[in-house]
C-alpha cells in the first residue's frame, strides 16, 4: 500500500486578495511535509469555474511548485482534461514533458474528460464527444512523448509532422491513469492498460467488485502506451488525531463540507441529455451523504478519519479489496486549521504508515513485451 | 459556503398561491408529452431564489411545456418557468410562474400543490423540423419557444429535476409562505433532443424579474407516464433547507 495526497484546492468565500494565496501556500507546506514523511504521490485536479469547490485550474503549475520544494514525492497530473476546447494535445505533451524533466522523472499523468456542465459549457465543449476525444488523446500522448517526429490526422485534432519538444525524462514515459467515477470507466482503463485513478469514496463491496473486474480485464488489454500500468488508486479523506472521537468529529466536518460543495456542481447529466453522460458519477453517492455542511453524521465506510487504530483498520480493508494506493484529501474549504492538518499528517506517518511498511506493493508498471 | 438566494419573501407574499391543506391526493398523468428547454440566464436571477436555497452556478432556467392528455380535470397544457437551484445538496427547479390552458387545471394546481399557475392559452405543436410552444395571458403572448431539429435519443438519457414552489401553506396552525417540494415521477417511453430556441419570454409575466435567455443548453421532447404526487416535504423560506425541512408524510405513502 502506498499513500499520497489529493488536491482539489477548495477556497472558502469571501475571496479576499490573500485567500487563494494562503490556501495554495498551505497546500505547498503540506506537500513538503508529506515528502519528508514518506508519502509517495501528490495529485492535483484540473477544474475550471467551480467556485469554492476547486480553484485548481492550472495543476501543472502547482505541481511544478511541488516538485521544486520536494525530493522524492511523485507529482500526479490528476487529471488533465482530454477535450480539445480545454487543452490542445500538443500543449499537454509539451507541458507534461517539461514537468517530468523539472521533477526529475517524478510525473504521473492522469487523464479524463470533465463531468460538469459548468466546465464543459464554459469552454463550449460538446458533451457528446468527450469520451471520443479522450480516447484519441490517450492514444497520441505516449507517441508524442517518445517518437522523434510525430504527425496525426484524427477526428478531433490533427497536425503535420513535427518534433514535439521537450521529450519526457522517464523511460519509456510516465505512467498513465484514467479518472474513474462513472460506472464502467474502470473497464475503459483496463482495456487500454491504464491505471485506475478512483475518485469515489468508501463502499468496500462496490469497489472490490470493480477492482476485480479491472484486474481480469487488464490481462487482455491492448495498451495505449509502452507498458501496462496495472494499479488501482482510490481517494479518501484523512484526519488523524490521538483522540479517536475528536478525529472522527473533525474529520466528518471536513468530509461533510467537501460533499456539500461537490453536490452544488451542475453535473452534465442534470442539464444535458446525452448518451455520453448517462451516469451522475460521484454525485449520487455524495448527495446521499451530504446532509449538510455542518451535519455531524457522515455515511461512507472506510474513511480515514479518527484515531490511528481506526484508520489502520479502514486501510487494511482497502488493501484486502485490492487497492494499491490511497490518495488523501486533507482539507475542504479550510475547515481544519493548517496546524492541525500538519499534525494529522505527522501522526499518520508515525502511527499508521508503519503498519503498512511491509505491504507487498504492486509493481508500478509492467513492461510490454 | 455556497451562496444563497436573496428573495425577500414578504415582497411577493401577496401574490402567492394559497394551499387549503397539505393533504392533496395524487394525480396520475399518463402519456404526458413534455417539451423542456434549458438555457443559462443572468447571474442576478439569484435574487429570485428564496434564502433557503443555493443558486446553480452558472444560473440556468428551464421552460417546460407539457400536454397532459388525461387528468382528473380533463386534458390541459401547462407551461412553467423554473429557475434551477439547490435545496441543500439536491438540484431543484424553483417554480417562478406558469400558465395552464384550462381554468380548472390552473385552480387545482394552485390550490393543491401551491404552483403559481394562471389560466391562459398554451399550445404545443409538433412539426418534423421543430416542436413549438407558445403561451399567452389574456391574449398577450408571453412565450414563444421551440426545440429545433429533433433527433431521437434514448429515454434514459433524459433527467428531470424535482420542483420547489413558494406558496402560502398551513403548518402548525399558521398559514405563511413556505417552500413546497413537488416531485413527480416519470416513466419515460420516448425522447428526442434538439437545439433550444426562445424567441419570446416576457419575464414580468412569469414573475421572473431580470431573467432572460442567454446561452442555450439543450432541449428535449419526451413522452412519459407521470404524476403530481402528494406533498412530502415543506421547507422554511429563510433558513437553509438542511435545517428547515419538515417531512409531511413518508415517501409516496398511500399512492
Amino acid at each position: 500500500m502506498k499513500f499520497g495526497l489529493f488536491y482539489e484546492i477548495s477556497v472558502p468565500r469571501p475571496w479576499e486578495r490573500e485567500t487563494e494565496r494562503t490556501v495554495y501556500n498551505n497546500c505547498l507546506e503540506q506537500v513538503k511535509l508529506a515528502d519528508e514523511l514518506g508519502f509517495e504521490q501528490v495529485w492535483a485536479v484540473e477544474h475550471h469555474f467551480l467556485e469554492e469547490y476547486s480553484h485548481c485550474s492550472a495543476p501543472e503549475l502547482f505541481l511544478t511548485a511541488c516538485a521544486m520544494v520536494t525530493k522524492n514525492i511523485r507529482v500526479g497530473h490528476g487529471i488533465v482534461v482530454c477535450v480539445p476546447e480545454f487543452n490542445h494535445p500538443i500543449k499537454i505533451a509539451e507541458r507534461t514533458a517539461t514537468l517530468d524533466i523539472l521533477s526529475g522523472g517524478r510525473l504521473e499523468v492522469g487523464t479524463g474528460r470533465s463531468a460538469t456542465w459548468t466546465e464543459l459549457g464554459g469552454f463550449r465543449a460538446d458533451p457528446d464527444s468527450t469520451k471520443k476525444s479522450w480516447d484519441e488523446f490517450v492514444r497520441c500522448l505516449p507517441r508524442m512523448w517518445t517518437q522523434e517526429r510525430f504527425s496525426f490526422q484524427g477526428e478531433f485534432w490533427s497536425m503535420p509532422e513535427r518534433t514535439i519538444l521537450p521529450k519526457v525524462y522517464q523511460r519509456p514515459h510516465p505512467p498513465m491513469w484514467v479518472a474513474v467515477t462513472s460506472p464502467g470507466t474502470e473497464l475503459d482503463a483496463a482495456d487500454r492498460g491504464l491505471g485506475s485513478l478512483g475518485l469515489t469514496f468508501g463502499q468496500f463491496a462496490e469497489q472490490e467488485k470493480k477492482i476485480a473486474e479491472y484486474r481480469r480485464r487488464i490481462q487482455l488489454c491492448e495498451p495505449v502506451g509502452s507498458f501496462v500500468n496495472e494499479q488501482v488508486a482510490t481517494v479518501n479523506f484523512l484526519y488523524c488525531h490521538e483522540d479517536d472521537a475528536i478525529g472522527v468529529q473533525k474529520g466528518r466536518g471536513m468530509a461533510n463540507m467537501f460533499n456539500y460543495l461537490a453536490t452544488q456542481l451542475i453535473s452534465t447529466r442534470e442539464v444535458y441529455a446525452s448518451r455520453s453522460y448517462q451516469s451522475l458519477g460521484l454525485l449520487p453517492q455524495l448527495r446521499r451523504q451530504a446532509v449538510g455542511p455542518d451535519a455531524n453524521q457522515q455515511g461512507g465506510e472506510g474513511l480515514a478519519l479518527g484515531g490511528p487504530e481506526r484508520i489502520i483498520k479502514a486501510i487494511k480493508n482497502w488493501e484486502s479489496c485490492g487497492v494499491d494506493r490511497i490518495n488523501f484529501l486533507l482539507n475542504a474549504n479550510e475547515v481544519i486549521p493548517q496546524a492541525e492538518v500538519m499534525a494529522s499528517l505527522r501522526l499518520f506517518a508515525r502511527e499508521v504508515m508503519p503498519a503498512f511498511k511491509d505491504s507487498a506493493a504492486r509493481a508500478p508498471a509492467k513492461a510490454v513485451a | 459556503m455556497p451562496l444563497y438566494g436573496t428573495l425577500d419573501t414578504a415582497s411577493v407574499a401577496a401574490r402567492l398561491p394559497r394551499l387549503a391543506d397539505l393533504d392533496t391526493e395524487a394525480w396520475s398523468l399518463p402519456k404526458a408529452e413534455t417539451l423542456q428547454l434549458a438555457f443559462e440566464v443572468p447571474t442576478d436571477t439569484w435574487a429570485l431564489l428564496p434564502k433557503a436555497m443555493h443558486p446553480a452556478v452558472p444560473a440556468y432556467a428551464i421552460v417546460a411545456v407539457t400536454r397532459y392528455s388525461e387528468s382528473p380535470v380533463g386534458p390541459f397544457v401547462l407551461a412553467m418557468l423554473r429557475l434551477a437551484g439547490r435545496a441543500g445538496a439536491h438540484p431543484r427547479g424553483f417554480v417562478l410562474g406558469g400558465v395552464a390552458s384550462s381554468a380548472a387545471a390552473a385552480n387545482a394546481l394552485r390550490e393543491r400543490w401551491g404552483l403559481p399557475v394562471e389560466a391562459g392559452e398554451v399550445s404545443l405543436v409538433r412539426r418534423h423540423d421543430r416542436v413549438m410552444a407558445r403561451a399567452s395571458l389574456g391574449g398577450r403572448p408571453i412565450l414563444d419557444a421551440a426545440l429545433v431539429n429533433p433527433e431521437a435519443i434514448s429515454p434514459s438519457d433524459v433527467q428531470y429535476i424535482n420542483w420547489v414552489t413558494l406558496a402560502q401553506a398551513p403548518l402548525d396552525g399558521v398559514t405563511k409562505p413556505m417552500l413546497v417540494q413537488v416531485d413527480p415521477k416519470h416513466t419515460l417511453h420516448k425522447a428526442e433532443r434538439g437545439r433550444p430556441e426562445v424567441s419570446l419570454l416576457d419575464a414580468a409575466a412569469w414573475n421572473a424579474g431580470p431573467l432572460k435567455p442567454l446561452n442555450p443548453i439543450v432541449a428535449t421532447m419526451a413522452v412519459s407516464d407521470t404524476d403530481l404526487p402528494r406533498i412530502r416535504f415543506v421547507m422554511d423560506t429563510e433558513i437553509p433547507v438542511f435545517k428547515g425541512t419538515r417531512r409531511i408524510r413518508e415517501s409516496r405513502e398511500g399512492e
